[in-house]
């Protein structure tokens, strides 16, 4: 009997080791929001990450801007749109991040944005006249939220995409952790959500992408339960017939890709819609008005790599961001030191 | 009670020798799978496509990939693959040159097409890549 116990023991720790193997790495890639999405989640079922891909699908069907029937193409179209609550907290976020960084993220910029061909990769550069006219219908002051209801004046039109893919990994984090997972990894296009700690408890180990050198990285970020989320000009942009490269992220002030001497910006955080916000202003505001707001801010930490190759780090990544190749001998000023 | 003679436990332990040393191979199975290789998957629109080992190709080759979207030319080298030509109008995926490491893909984003490398050197570094 004891001799047939033994055999169990041993055969189901055998069984245990293989089906563990076998949903080490369950994961799913789909498409939605204009990106490829990856979610990792070490022993979750197939129903759990078909429920990911279905939020992200759903959030896109509020937020886009091309969907004829979304919350925002229908404020673009008709002038306003009741809200629901995710509509609204997405939209809210973003003006009050326009405020606190002095319009440089604008939700209104989709008319000039659309003029230099980035919504179609027919690429042009629009004219001081043809540019000035579409300036006319930018501002986030024009957008305003009453009683659950958006407004905006004829011509304004709204575009989630700076924010949207943040509020999606939030939501995916939500929805995993209430399905019970502890450790999982959200990638929606280089824009990362690590819930938990690795299942060997161990912190996630994220690479920053290098922006002058996109197959390398500018070093390694060590975090748990945390959004990283990283904007730069290297991915999407095109050159001119003059040989002038044009990046896809914008300054609001002139209508034009935004030339502010950084190249990239990684903000850490715990909401990856804040971060996600932030990294497209801080881009844009350039090295000292960034490094004015990250040191006045506990809640998320930062990144910046500056075109001359030097690094600007918040203090609390001190330990946590390890530079990596040429960076480890580049320059870094610490945000944040007394 | 007496303790029973070795010859009565000779098959008890027979068996789990047998068993322990399936176990060591299955272990040693899952290392092998584990071990840095490089394998590119060609996935459309999430559902793989084809699976190449890179560290088996002997010449430098291309092919044609259709897509709902559009066509992608998919040139492979021993070690590397990169999409050479597309009819795609960003060109972001053809710009992307040579996938040789690294957990970024290659995406051509208007045909939903992504080339990863399923295992490789740089995944043991990194569980993920922001940017």
């Amino acid at each position: 009997m004891r001799f047939f116990r033994k055999m169990a023991a041993l055969a189901a720790a055998l069984m245990l080791m293989l089906t563990t193997t076998a949903n080490a790495d369950a994961s799913r890639t789909f498409f939605a929001m204009d990106t490829v999405m990856a979610v990792s989640v070490p022993d979750a079922g197939e129903a759990l990450l078909s429920a990911c891909e279905d939020e992200a699908r759903r959030l896109e069907a509020l937020f886009s801007v091309t969907q004829p029937d979304s919350e925002i193409a229908r404020l673009n179209t008709d002038g306003t749109v009741r809200l629901s609550g995710e509509t609204e907290t997405v939209l809210t976020c973003a003006l009050e991040v326009a405020d606190l960084t002095g319009g440089a993220l604008d939700v209104t910029l989709y008319p000039v944005v659309r003029a230099w061909g980035f919504t179609t990769g027919d690429y042009r550069v629009p004219d001081d006249g043809e540019l000035s006219a579409l300036m006319e219908r930018v501002g986030w002051e024009q957008v305003v939220i009453v009683d659950g209801a958006a407004r905006v004046p004829q011509g304004v039109m709204v575009d989630l995409g700076a924010v949207a893919k943040g509020y999606a990994s939030d939501r995916l984090a939500a929805l995993l952790r209430e399905g019970g997972v502890s450790s999982a990894l959200i990638d929606l296009g280089g824009n990362i959500y690590c819930v938990g700690a690795k299942q060997n408890g161990r912190p996630w180990r994220i690479g920053i992408r290098d922006p002058k050198e996109t197959a390398d990285y500018v070093g390694a970020l060590s975090v748990t339960d945390r959004a990283v989320v990283t904007s730069g000009s290297y991915e999407r942009y095109f050159t001119a017939e003059d040989g002038t490269v044009y990046g896809h992220i914008f300054d609001p002030a002139t209508g034009r890709p935004a030339a502010s001497g950084i190249l990239s910006v990684t903000v850490v955080g715990e909401c990856g819609l804040l971060c996600d916000a932030l990294s497209t202003a801080l881009y844009v505001m350039g090295v000292d008005r960034a490094c004015a707001l990250l040191g006045a801010r506990a809640d998320v930490d930062a990144i910046l790599v500056g075109d001359d190759g030097a690094l600007w780090v918040t203090e609390g990544l001190r330990g946590a961001f390890e530079p990596m190749g040429p960076y480890r001998q580049a320059t870094i000023h610490w945000i944040g030191e007394e | 009670m007496m303790k029973r003679p070795l010859f009565n436990r000779l098959p008890l332990i027979a068996l789990t020798a047998v068993l322990l040393a399936l176990c060591a191979g299955a272990a040693l199975l899952m290392r092998r799978d584990a071990a840095p290789r490089s394998i590119a998957r060609i996935a459309v629109d999430g559902e793989t496509w084809r699976e190449i080992d890179l560290s088996a190709v002997a010449d430098e080759t291309s092919f044609d990939i259709e897509t709902p979207g559009g066509w992608n030319t998919v040139t492979v080298r021993r070690g590397a693959i990169c999409v050479s030509a597309a009819d795609c109008p960003d060109q972001i995926c053809v710009r992307q040159g040579w996938l040789e490491g690294g957990l970024v893909p290659i995406v051509c984003l208007p045909h939903r097409l992504v080339i990863s490398l399923v295992s490789g050197g740089e995944e043991e570094a990194f569980d993920a890549v922001s940017g």
